[in-house]
């Protein structure tokens, strides 16, 4: 997953960078941690639990994904002196406006989903049923802010496929910068 | 070495809590990108 690989390569990265300075690694200093654990709740409770992503109505989870979104942009915002946590937040607001102009998922379109479900089985979907966790199929002509919705691939000769935003790309990028950055020890 | 020890005990308090501080920093990283990230891979798909 992009994600995973923005904040691998990032500690990766900054492990390196201060083994080559010569210093132990600083982990960057993130202030209101639990606004964390607070924000990431709801999802947790309504996406990640269980079967509750498929037995509670759409309209419960797409709204407790934008109140998890929104608590998570305020700590974003607390921690905006972070190195790369900028970024971080321009991809927030990204994905968020596109997934509020969309009833509260993340679009993507019958093409792009057809590479990660398959033929088969992106047949048996129809428009507005949600696909992974938090996407909603959509053909692109319905969808608000299509150019910010899930419509990157990486390419077809890659065993592992993933349907990626553009807010997608800036967080990645992001939290690579906030792990890779080493504060000089001067 | 008996002047050493609660210096050894010092850096031993300070590695322990440089690690925890990363190993939170990491878990928080991790829930925040997970919670504010979208991307797709068919996990959990429903039709």
């Amino acid at each position: 997953m992009i994600l995973w690989l923005g904040l691998g390569a990032g500690l990766v990265t900054g492990l390196g960078w201060s083994r080559w300075r010569g210093h132990p690694y600083r982990s960057p200093t993130l202030v209101y941690l639990w606004l964390v654990f607070l924000g990431f709740l709801p999802q947790f409770f309504v996406i990640y639990l269980g079967n509750n992503r498929f037995t509670f109505p759409d309209w419960l989870v797409a709204l407790s994904i934008i109140i998890s979104q929104l608590i998570l942009l305020i700590f974003a915002w607390l921690n905006r002196h972070l190195p790369g946590m900028p970024i971080l937040i321009a991809g927030l607001v990204l994905n968020l406006a596109v997934m509020i102009a969309n009833g509260g998922f993340m679009p993507i379109n019958p093409n792009t989903a057809e590479r990660i479900v398959g033929t088969e089985r992106i047949a048996s979907f129809e428009f507005g049923n949600r696909i992974g966790f938090k996407d909603i199929l959509l053909p692109a002509t319905e969808t608000r802010l299509e150019w910010l919705a899930d419509r990157f691939l990486p390419p077809v000769w890659l065993p592992y496929q993933v349907a990626f935003s553009l807010g997608d790309i800036f967080i990645a990028l992001g939290a690579f910068g906030i792990l890779a950055y080493q504060k000089s020890s001067t | 070495m008996k002047n050493n020890l609660p210096k050894l005990y010092l850096l031993g308090t300070k590695i322990n809590r440089q690690h925890l501080q990363l190993i939170w920093t990491i878990i928080a990283l991790a829930l925040l990108v997970l919670g504010i990230g979208a991307p797709t891979d068919g996990g959990g798909a429903s039709g």
